[in-house]
């Protein structure tokens, strides 16, 4: 009943791992019996020997369904052009409107040169250099800075002045129209070239097809003959290596690692989801940062603002945020390890809806919002004086050269009104200890906070009480995260997928004589060995009838 | 102290040794060849021993800072010279295939390795402490396929320079020695190549000195095919340690930054990179072109990727600045 399917191909699946040696197949092949055929006779079996021809053979039909052929894919392709008219995804078929003739001319030819390599290289090399050029150029910077930097009296290797900058947009290179659209244009390109070569490529492979004459084999990038040798014999081999096989007559076809022509594809749309993500990042976003002492509140909507034009705000931005505690971790050496900051998310009946400690690499996330620890502050001291108080003082950062934060605060002594008011200073790096100088200037003594050991100046009991940090959080909506997330999964996946090689492999039994040509995509070097090494497996039959002898036993 | 005892011992042995092995390199040079088959095949075992070496350094490095040693500029040399070991093993081990690769591997191992114990970089060898937002899983993940990347990057790159030096490399075959130690003086890396070449040629000719110049030409084409094969091949596995690298990275970023992608110089400069190995690998899809072409893309590639892991540390600006000169 299987030779009576219309494509008459024996598809020979899985069942036998192949690493036995290759007697032992002839015993499981018997054993296993799961239909007995005779094959029919192939319209071009002139060739063949009649030997081979009576050969009784163990198949199984593979559940796998056939490829889809390649009619109903071109019929389909060939409706959409007539009803969308050109819409510019015009790939085949022939329309009847001749008025819209020329509008389906257009998109091919975009399309054709679009999906053109040379081109879509160039793009690279350009936004290469762009990126490039952004890395060198400041970005961000006040106009005046340009000006200094790129004068027009003395331009940059004897051309480049601030003019070219503000006119290309340099300052702000990764959101410049040049930029962008080098990218759009990119992203045109990796669509056009899915569409116009790749995706024809997998059609071609996958269509797969038998070569009916030696010379055609022989053309192949690996080709050999062996002399005494059956094709059954190679396919089991073949497939114990991991190819599908497909045998038809005296002609085999095999392939292996077809994911690896499909990954390319993969790797392309992979990119343009990215580059959808990051469109609807740059519009969708909302983004906002905030330092808040420790203790006090703020509202999600009030730091968020919008970054691009379809921001739409969302029912968590009326949630309230309380800073409950900030706190630092420090290494023994004094330097901070670690920020954390416990947060009370409450919405608009001011009940607690979720509470979290963030640190930095572990935000808190609530109804698309995500709030980041990212800075620090000293926001007050609180400091008893003989026993008065406690006052709280406001701690002012001090800029000094370097990144290393340092903070101030005064005391005022005596009368406040006084032209020259002399009080207490006070300065400090982190939470962590507090120096203390004199009405003179002079360093009086260091103190930490919540040791409560007073330090005596000009007669007073100064304690300090406690330190206030304030957090730095930043706040995020971001819609395309899962997006881009997808797309660098994607990514991931199908550039390791692309380094597989995609083999095939054609047979064709001659007689006795068994010629074998192949070629591979990637691993060409490599390709030739594989195959000697498994052609040196194919057992050589030593006597024709012998072999048919033992197949029908 | 055992810790840092043990550190300085693991690090001068697998320094002296990958120097040994450069010594073998230089002796083939002028040995003749008879001599050099046994050296050969001690040059391997000193990788492999070398190999060793940098591991232990690791996992000393990473018991004692209690976090995976990969803060650094110079743990981070540490690992790369690790990861050309590795290739070299790799290639060492697949027997199969004759390739070209330890040629590259030792020396690059050798300058890297030279290059991070040597003073120049004088505090760094000291393990920093992690600032806040190194202190996650994902630094193992990112920085270790950035690294990775670029190790089989470069390896990838520098076969390609050997094939292009080969491929415009026209001289007699009587004067073909003393030119090879004229560029030895220039360009050290470019010279093992050939060196290789020069090395295997040698042995053909002694085999079989017929026709010494078709026998010439013809091997010096199977190198070129083997140098552009194996580079493609080579890359190509860079490209997806370097994509991942890259994509956890942002990933990262996402989680510490708050944003996934932020323009800063050391990200941009890893997609510059990674472009350009887009376009190699692109190029080669394209059966008409020779190798020559993708090999000067590779090239680029292989400044791009100094660039891109030196020159932006040098400069120590943007959010990457950790692994910078004057961070300590």
């Amino acid at each position: 009943m299987f030779v009576t399917l219309n494509p008459r191909i024996l598809h020979f699946s899985k069942l036998h791992p192949l690493s036995r040696p290759s007697s032992y197949f002839y015993r499981t092949r018997n054993v296993s019996l799961t239909t007995n055929c005779k094959l029919q006779k192939p319209e071009n079996g002139n060739q063949r020997s009649s030997s081979s021809g009576s050969l009784t053979k163990t198949i199984s039909l593979s559940d796998s369904a056939p490829p889809v052929t390649e009619e109903t894919g071109m019929e389909i392709s060939g409706d959409r052009v007539v009803k969308g008219g050109g819409d510019g995804g015009g790939g085949g078929g022939g329309g009847d409107g001749r008025g819209l003739g020329f509008l389906k001319k257009l998109p091919r030819k975009v399309l054709s040169v679009l999906s053109n390599l040379p081109l879509a290289i160039t793009e690279m090399f350009t936004i290469a250099a762009l990126m490039a050029l952004g890395t060198v150029i400041e970005q961000g910077e006040t106009p005046d800075f340009y000006f200094q930097k790129y004068p027009e009296d003395n331009p940059v290797f004897g051309f480049f002045t601030w003019r070219w900058i503000f006119t290309l947009g340099l300052d702000h290179m990764y959101s410049a129209p040049i930029f962008l659209g080098m990218l759009a244009l990119l992203a045109a390109s990796l669509m056009a070239c899915t569409y116009t070569t790749q995706i024809p490529l997998v059609k071609v492979a996958r269509r797969w097809s038998f070569m009916k004459s030696d010379e055609a084999i022989k053309k192949q990038e690996f080709a050999d003959t062996l002399p005494r040798a059956s094709i059954q014999d190679l396919g089991m081999i073949l497939m114990g290596d991991g190819y599908e096989v497909f045998m038809k007559g005296p002609s085999l076809y095999a392939f292996k690692g077809l994911a690896g022509r499909f990954a390319p594809i993969g790797v392309h749309i992979a990119m343009l989801l990215i580059m959808v993500g990051g469109t609807l990042s740059a519009t969708g976003s909302f983004r906002g940062s905030v330092t808040v002492p420790q203790g006090l509140n703020f509202v999600m909507g009030d730091v968020l603002a919008p970054v691009g034009f379809f921001s739409i705000p969302t029912d968590a931005f009326n949630t309230e945020v309380h800073v409950n505690r900030f706190t630092m971790d420090y290494y023994d050496s004094g330097e901070v390890s670690q920020f954390h900051s416990d947060i009370s998310l409450r919405d608009l009946n001011g009940k607690e809806v979720l509470r979290k400690t963030i640190s930095v690499n572990d935000p808190l996330r609530y109804g698309g919002v995500t709030v980041y620890q990212t800075d620090w502050s000293f926001s007050a001291l609180q400091v008893t004086k003989d026993g008065e108080g406690p006052f709280n003082l406001a701690m002012a950062p001090i800029k000094i050269n370097g990144d290393k934060k340092l903070y101030g605060t005064f005391l005022p002594v005596g009368d406040t009104n006084a032209p020259n008011v002399k009080g207490i200073s006070m300065l400090a790096r982190d939470l962590q200890s507090i120096v203390v100088y004199d009405l003179e200037g002079k360093f009086a003594g260091i103190r930490r906070p919540n040791s409560k050991l007073p330090i005596e100046i000009n007669g007073m009991k100064i304690v300090i009480e406690d330190a206030i940090g304030s957090t730095g959080l930043e706040l995020k909506t971001d819609p395309g995260v899962p997006v881009v997330y997808a797309g660098f999964g994607a990514l991931m996946l199908t550039t390791c997928i692309s380094y597989l090689s995609h083999s095939q492999i054609w047979a064709l039994q001659n007689g006795t004589t068994l010629v074998v040509g192949g070629r591979t995509n990637r691993a060409k070097n490599l390709f030739p060995d594989d195959m000697n090494r498994l052609l040196d497996q194919v057992p050589e039959l030593i006597n024709k009838n012998t072999s048919v002898v033992s197949e029908q036993s | 102290m055992i810790f840092s005892i043990l550190e300085h011992i693991l690090t001068h042995i697998s320094f002296s040794v990958v120097s040994i092995v450069l010594t073998i390199f230089f002796l083939t040079l002028l040995v003749n060849l008879d001599e050099i088959i046994g050296f050969f095949d001690s040059s391997d075992k000193g990788i492999i021993i070398t190999f060793f070496g940098i591991t232990g350094l690791l996992f000393t490095r990473w018991i004692y800072s209690g976090h995976f040693p990969l803060s650094n500029l110079y743990e981070s040399l540490i690992f790369l010279s690790w990861s050309f070991s590795i290739i070299h093993m790799v290639s060492y081990f697949n027997k199969k295939q004759q390739n070209h690769l330890n040629a590259i591997t030792a020396p690059s191992a050798i300058f890297i390795q030279g290059f991070a114990t040597s003073g120049l970089l004088n505090k760094m060898p000291q393990s920093a402490i992690l600032v806040p937002a190194l202190q996650s899983q994902w630094l193992m993940m990112h920085v270790s396929m950035m690294i990775l990347g670029y190790g089989a990057l470069l390896c990838g790159s520098l076969l390609s320079i050997a094939l292009l030096v080969i491929t415009f490399r026209k001289v007699g075959p009587t004067f073909w020695k003393k030119n090879i130690k004229k560029k030895f003086l220039l360009n050290e890396l470019f010279s093992f190549d050939v060196l290789y070449y020069i090395n295997e040629r040698n042995s053909i000719l002694l085999q079989q000195n017929i026709n010494f110049s078709f026998s010439r030409n013809y091997y010096r084409y199977q190198l070129i095919q083997q140098l552009d094969f194996w580079s493609f091949r080579i890359i190509s596995l860079g490209f997806i340690f370097l994509t991942v690298g890259i994509l956890s990275g942002a990933v990262w970023a996402n989680e510490t930054w708050g944003s996934y992608w932020n323009w800063d110089p050391k990200e941009t400069w890893a997609f510059i990179t990674w472009t350009i190995f887009a376009i190699y690998l692109h190029i080669k899809t394209n059966r008409n072109v020779r190798g020559i072409n993708s090999a000067i893309v590779a090239s680029i590639g292989f400044l791009l990727i100094w660039i891109c892991y030196f020159g932006v540390n040098l400069l120590g600006i943007g959010l990457h600045s950790y692994g910078s000169f004057t961070s300590n």
